[in-house]
């Protein structure tokens, strides 16, 4: 009797119920496409960040840093460590290396520009090997495409980009042109003492930084004019982070300052500290640095972004509890009629009251089911039209929207089981 | 029992009404407060985007090979005049000059302190920073090479400009850490250095950390470069473009979801509205009975609604308000900027919504003949 009840209201009644449903539908996919924007916004972000650059330097344990001061001390063979290039495929090997968006080595060198070596006129400029759209094949049977043209997406060129295999183009920055004159298509001519080498002008590059100075060729070329084969000088790393807190303070300063279970801890979560340590143990001899200007300022905004969508999401969520609970409530009321007559020929407010709930969760469910698929729809198309990428759906979102359009319908339909209980049959009955 | 009936009917009638209101007064509060912090985001998160440092460089104007220009503390304030305080994070002179500590070289960083604090906030700093002229921070390269930490003294030495030999002891405040070329600086107060090289004032280059959006910074950059002689102002295209690209995603990624919460809502107040008036259908039809003219009916439901939205709208406004105040401060530790032209936009948007929302169903229930409602089907 009660199942044919149920199932009379959900069909006879199907305007009503549909109705219900549509608006449980409706707040079920707000509250879908919110929380799985918000749960994906903290990776998509920090992706778009990457256009900052990198935010991981390695380099060789003996290196320093002076270089960068102006080439203050340069020592050229005498003490200069290099990393292997055979092993930077290991940065991809780590724990986090899911983390890893990007990495590219370099291979710098002071040379001078033009022709031999004993004109006094010849120019000293920066010549940097590196790659820019690399292919690597990694040990685990992945493959990944990374370099320079990813990292330095922020550069203006004027020209094209020059490819890996090409050692005979470099790009110029637009500091180092203008000052010796170089455009497009023109040929240069570098000289290393013993060796110089011809290259052609390919692309001219702005970045607004020291780089614009610099003189980009691809990698095997400089270590060829260096003879060194094979080494690199430094790696810059682009990789996902986690922001700093307390614990990874603390680890950077010294990893073996932590408990077990504290380090435990630091090692599996993505700090910034926790990735360099994976690197240096990853490949041999090198140390890697975080460049705090980039690996804080992320932190920092991921954190607020998150949060901004994090309160976003309550509002929405809220809105569509209300908006929900609102229509459980106006439909019970328009019901009062019937639900007055079953009292009339003896349905006591319990059951009636268990009627109405029953019909209410399973139009719910009906509705939350259609809600969620529909807001996955919304998700995408948000990912789609704002990151340009799809957004990763996380399980976790079911449960997530299964309580809530539970939680939502019942304590909706409370109103308006508190007005069954107080119906008087004669009243509903005589119309009013 | 008649009392009874009578008094149930407005109490039951009201409580309809509470339930359009507020349905209303919920659309109306997401949309004030998503819409205030979507035009607000530029402003706050460009705040946030400060701490990558500097975005503009003013450096001597460079005319063929001559550097005729010279930086000094009154093009320093020159500079800053044309700033608007508000926009105007931090602006930090430097002044860098070849040092020996130890017979080692290393480069020495004169500057303002206090406004290197604001233009890097990136800096890691282990101990304090400088105080004293005669207090330097030095950078954890340093520290590590010839093993100081903050608290010791150390002499540094070179030649000033006269061509004479200077030594000038210092104490370590503090050491600074940030993973590019700064770890091997040392950095003191601007005075003290230019005192010691016995040059005049004249900086190499000033770090602007300005907080407005690339187009604007543009503006900055030609207002600077038309109002003040000798200086050439360079954007720092690195961190400026991608401050650009991130903020227009975020604020693209607040817009729509804005528009998807407005729509949702919308339906929301839609359908409470309509069920709301379709269960007067038998009252509408009364009326009508009675002589009254479909417009008649259209109009006084018309203005019932226009009170709902009114209200609602304005219950919204305030709400929206309250949580985009709350975002502010609880995201961003800042007061939101309130939009006043949001308010009659929000009031306009709840009105037309559930008048709308109303019109349908009351149309249909004027439609039909006043004999088929009143019998009941």
């Amino acid at each position: 009797m009660f199942w044919r009840l149920v199932r009379g209201a959900l069909f006879r009644q199907k305007g009503k119920m549909l109705m219900v449903a549509f608006t449980v539908a409706l707040g079920a996919s707000l509250a879908t496409a919110m929380l799985n924007v918000m749960l994906d916004v903290g990776d998509k972000v920090n992706q778009e960040l990457k256009a900052y650059g990198a935010n991981i330097n390695v380099i060789p344990k003996e290196a320093s840093l002076l270089d960068d001061l102006y080439g203050v001390e340069e020592d050229r063979d005498a003490s200069a460590k290099y990393l292997p290039e055979s092993e930077l495929g290991n940065i991809k090997t780590i724990f986090w290396a899911f983390n890893i968006v990007d990495f590219t080595p370099y291979f710098d060198l002071n040379v001078k520009l033009g022709g031999s070596a004993d004109e006094a006129d010849a120019a000293d400029v920066k010549l940097v090997g590196t790659w820019f759209a690399h292919h690597m094949d990694l040990p685990t049977g992945e493959t990944l495409d990374t370099g320079m043209a990813n990292m330095k997406n922020w550069w203006t060129v004027e020209g094209e980009w020059i490819d890996d295999s090409d050692t005979e183009g470099v790009m110029v920055g637009s500091e180092a042109a203008r000052r010796a004159g170089i455009g497009l298509g023109d040929r240069v001519t570098v000289t290393l003492p013993p060796h110089s080498k011809q290259f052609e002008v390919k692309g001219i590059f702005t970045s607004g930084s020291d780089e614009d100075s610099q003189i980009y060729a691809a990698l095997p070329a400089v270590q060829a004019l260096a003879g060194k084969e094979g080494l690199v000088k430094r790696v810059e790393v682009s990789a996902l982070t986690t922001p700093d807190n307390e614990l990874s303070r603390r680890a950077a300063q010294n990893p073996k300052s932590l408990s077990t279970k504290e380090w435990e801890t630091w090692y599996c979560t993505a700090y910034v500290s926790a990735i360099c340590y994976q690197i240096d143990e990853a490949i041999e001899g090198s140390v890697s640095k975080p460049i705090r200007q980039v690996a804080e300022s992320e932190g920092a905004i991921l954190e607020k972004t998150q949060l901004l969508m994090l309160l976003i999401t309550i509002l929405s969520l809220a809105g569509s509890a209300l908006g929900i609970s609102n229509l459980v409530t106006a439909g019970v009321m328009e019901r009062s009629k019937e639900l007055g007559l079953l009292k009339a020929i003896g349905g006591g407010s319990l059951p009636i009251s268990m009627l109405v709930l029953t019909e209410i969760v399973l139009t719910g469910i009906i509705g939350g089911a259609c809600g969620y698929f529909i807001g996955l729809g919304f998700a995408q198309i948000i990912g789609h039209s704002v990151f340009g990428g799809a957004i990763n759906i996380k399980p976790m979102v079911i449960p997530l929207v299964a309580v809530l359009v539970f939680l939502v319908t019942v304590l909706g339909s409370i109103p308006a089981i508190r007005l069954i209980l107080r119906l008087r049959p004669t009243e509903v009955l005589h119309g009013r | 029992m008649y009392f009874k009936m009578v008094s149930g009917s407005i109490i039951r009638r009201r409580s309809r009404m509470v339930v359009a209101f507020l349905a209303v007064a919920i659309g109306a509060t997401i949309l004030s407060g998503l819409i205030t912090i979507y035009y607000d985001i530029p402003r706050q998160m460009g705040q946030e985007f400060r701490s990558y440092g500097a975005n503009m460089i003013l450096v001597p104007e460079a005319d063929g090979a001559e550097a005729d220009g010279v930086l000094t503390d009154d093009t320093v304030r020159q500079v800053r005049g044309c700033l608007d305080a508000e926009e105007l994070v931090g602006m930090a002179p430097y002044k860098y000059e070849i040092i020996k500590i130890n017979e080692q070289p290393f480069m020495a960083a004169g500057t303002d302190l206090a406004e290197a604090k604001k233009t890097s906030p990136y800096w890691y700093v282990t101990g304090n920073w400088p105080v004293r002229p005669d207090e330097a921070l030095i950078g954890k390269e340093i520290s590590n090479a010839i093993r100081i930490v903050p608290g010791d003294r150390f002499e540094i030495s070179g030649t000033d400009a006269n061509g004479g030999i200077f030594t000038a002891a210092f104490q370590v405040s503090g050491v600074v850490e940030t993973g590019g070329s700064e770890e091997a600086f040392v950095f003191m107060a601007g005075q003290a250095l230019f005192d010691i090289i016995k040059e005049p004032v004249s900086y190499d280059v000033v770090e602007c950390s300005v907080s407005a959006s690339s187009a604007r910074l543009g503006e900055i950059r030609d207002m600077i470069e038309a109002n003040t002689a000798g200086v050439s102002p360079r954007l720092v295209q690195k961190i400026t473009q991608s401050e650009g690209t991130v903020l227009t995603k975020l604020q693209a990624l607040v817009y729509l979801v804005t528009l998807v919460v407005l729509v949702l809502t919308m339906i929301c107040v839609a359908t409470t509205m309509m069920a709301v008036v379709t269960e007067r259908r038998k009252e509408i039809g009364l009326r009508k009975a009675l002589g009254a003219s479909n417009g008649s009916i259209i109009a006084e439901f018309f203005g019932e609604a226009i009170f709902i939205g009114i209200l609602g709208g304005i219950l919204g406004v305030v709400l929206g308000y309250f949580f985009a105040q709350f975002v502010g401060s609880n995201v961003f530790g800042r007061d939101i900027s309130m939009r006043p032209l949001l308010i009659p936009a929000t009031l306009l948007v709840s009105v037309l919504i559930t008048a709308l929302a109303c019109i349908i169903p009351v149309r249909r229930a004027t439609d039909v003949d006043p004999a088929v409602v009143l019998k009941g089907e």
